[in-house]
């Protein structure tokens, strides 16, 4: 299976899942951001230009299934990939706890972002407060559930293979 | 770690994608049917799936909410306790003003509830965070559906069907910052457009002339004409006049349908005789 169609295949079920099973799992009235998650973990893995174009097309997905107007996510979806695939290429030490708080702050960076896009657009009122919680809530609750997603795109955007290829004189 | 390949181009790919995504957002603002036909299809594709998950999940869903919503819940409990011991003490004073509503929607003719309605299903919120103030209903198009039209409790005006898919609809709730109704105060005969706060009340922002006599607790209800919304439909009661104001009034009113507590709903389905240019839909 070639890399396209298996990130193809990982957005299929990502809206399926975020239109379902996670549309029902709620915490304070908010859901994962599983395809902006998705979005960013592209980037971080395959590279800005692959993350891109993924988080493209995550965000037209996005926005029909939130019934936003088609564009408004995939207008933000795609540079939060490559900001997060650029600041992954300056990070020296990356631990479980650092990239938690990285994917916290990448998912309610973006939904903030959705946010203030729907606003300068007039398809959200000015509920900036409102808007403030929903995002830092939906950071928290998507980097929960950022782990075993992490795995699924790492081998969809790499089919498996180490992204770094550490190469050694034999001694032998 | 994913090292940038030579073949990578982000920026120029970024600016195309950022192009195509504000141009298809501007069609779609602008109203582009195409756009909307995409949207409404891959909700139809997951619908099936939505259903059956829907059912499959109710035991977790039922715990989750147990988890997650039990001081929500125990809240809601506690101003509902306290609602009903302030309503039966106000009985008396309820029934007079019923009895004075209602005697004023008789002399304006006013005669809603003949209107032909569905009953429809609260399912919750649509997918996602984005936007607030709506909620989904279980049916749609196939049900005889279409958008615009009024959604309302026994009390009152709850909002309209914003999306409607062939299942499901979104209702936007009158109280979204979003949503606009030409309204009319049943006492002094004012019209004039009324907007959600986005905090259980609207406020009439524009037509109200500066010197009207507006009393506090007047009933307003909708107005209808170029609205494509039907006439005389209860909204409110006004709870602010805004008397001191010197060049616009700003009324606010208290939304007479409770739509925390919220479980069937009544479409209205309205004659289509209403002007589309005279809708107030934004």
């Amino acid at each position: 299976m070639t890399p396209r169609l298996r990130v193809l295949l990982v957005l299929v079920t990502a809206v399926a899942l975020e239109g379902t099973l996670l549309d029902e799992l709620r915490v304070g009235g908010v859901s994962v951001e599983l395809l902006l998650l998705v979005s960013i973990l592209t980037g971080y893995h395959g590279g800005p230009e692959r993350g891109a174009i993924a988080a493209f097309f995550a965000g037209l997905l996005h926005d029909s299934i939130v019934g936003a107007p088609l564009g408004l996510h995939a207008l933000v979806y795609p540079p939060m990939a490559v900001a997060v695939s650029s600041l992954e290429l300056r990070m020296l030490r990356s631990t479980p706890v650092t990239d938690g708080l990285a994917v916290l702050a990448a998912v309610a960076a973006g939904q903030g972002l959705a946010s203030a896009v729907g606003m300068l657009f007039g398809v959200l009122g000015p509920s900036t407060e409102e808007f403030v919680r929903q995002a830092i809530l939906a950071g928290i609750l998507t980097a929960v559930v950022s782990a075993p997603v992490n795995r699924v795109v790492r081998w969809a955007a790499t089919g498996g293979l180490p992204g770094t290829i550490e190469l050694r004189r034999g001694d032998a | 770690m994913a090292a940038t390949r030579p073949a990578d181009r982000p920026r120029p790919t970024l600016l195309l994608l950022a192009a195509a995504a504000l141009t298809l957002l501007t069609l779609h603002i602008r109203g582009a049917a195409p756009l909307d036909a995409f949207q409404q299809g891959v909700r139809d594709i997951l619908e099936p799936l939505r259903t059956v998950t829907d059912t499959a999940t109710d035991p977790i869903q039922t715990v989750w909410n147990g988890i997650f919503g039990y001081e929500e819940l125990r809240a809601q409990n506690e101003r509902l306790a306290e609602e009903l011991s302030r309503l039966r003490g106000r009985s008396v004073t309820d029934d007079a003003d019923r009895e004075l509503l209602e005697r004023l929607l008789d002399e304006v003719g006013i005669d809603y509830t003949q209107l032909d309605t569905i009953v429809v299903r609260i399912l919750g919120t649509p997918p996602g965070n984005f936007g607030t103030h709506r909620i989904e209903v279980d049916a749609g198009s196939d049900d005889g559906l279409t958008e615009g039209l009024a959604v309302a409790s026994g009390a009152g005006l709850v909002g309209r069907l914003e999306q409607v898919d062939r299942s499901r609809s979104t209702v936007i709730l009158a109280t979204h910052p979003e949503f606009l109704v030409g309204v009319r105060l049943v006492e002094s005969q004012d019209e004039g457009l009324a907007r959600g706060t986005g905090r259980g009340t609207l406020r009439i922002e524009a037509g109200i002339r500066p010197d009207a006599d507006i009393a506090w607790n007047e009933a307003v209800v909708t107005s209808g004409g170029r609205s494509l919304l039907p006439a005389d439909i209860p909204v409110g009661r006004v709870i602010d006049p805004d008397e001191s104001a010197e060049y616009e009034r700003s009324v606010v009113i208290d939304l007479a349908a409770d739509l925390e507590s919220l479980s069937f709903l009544n479409v209205l389905l309205a004659p289509s005789e209403a002007d589309p240019l005279g809708d107030t839909r934004k």
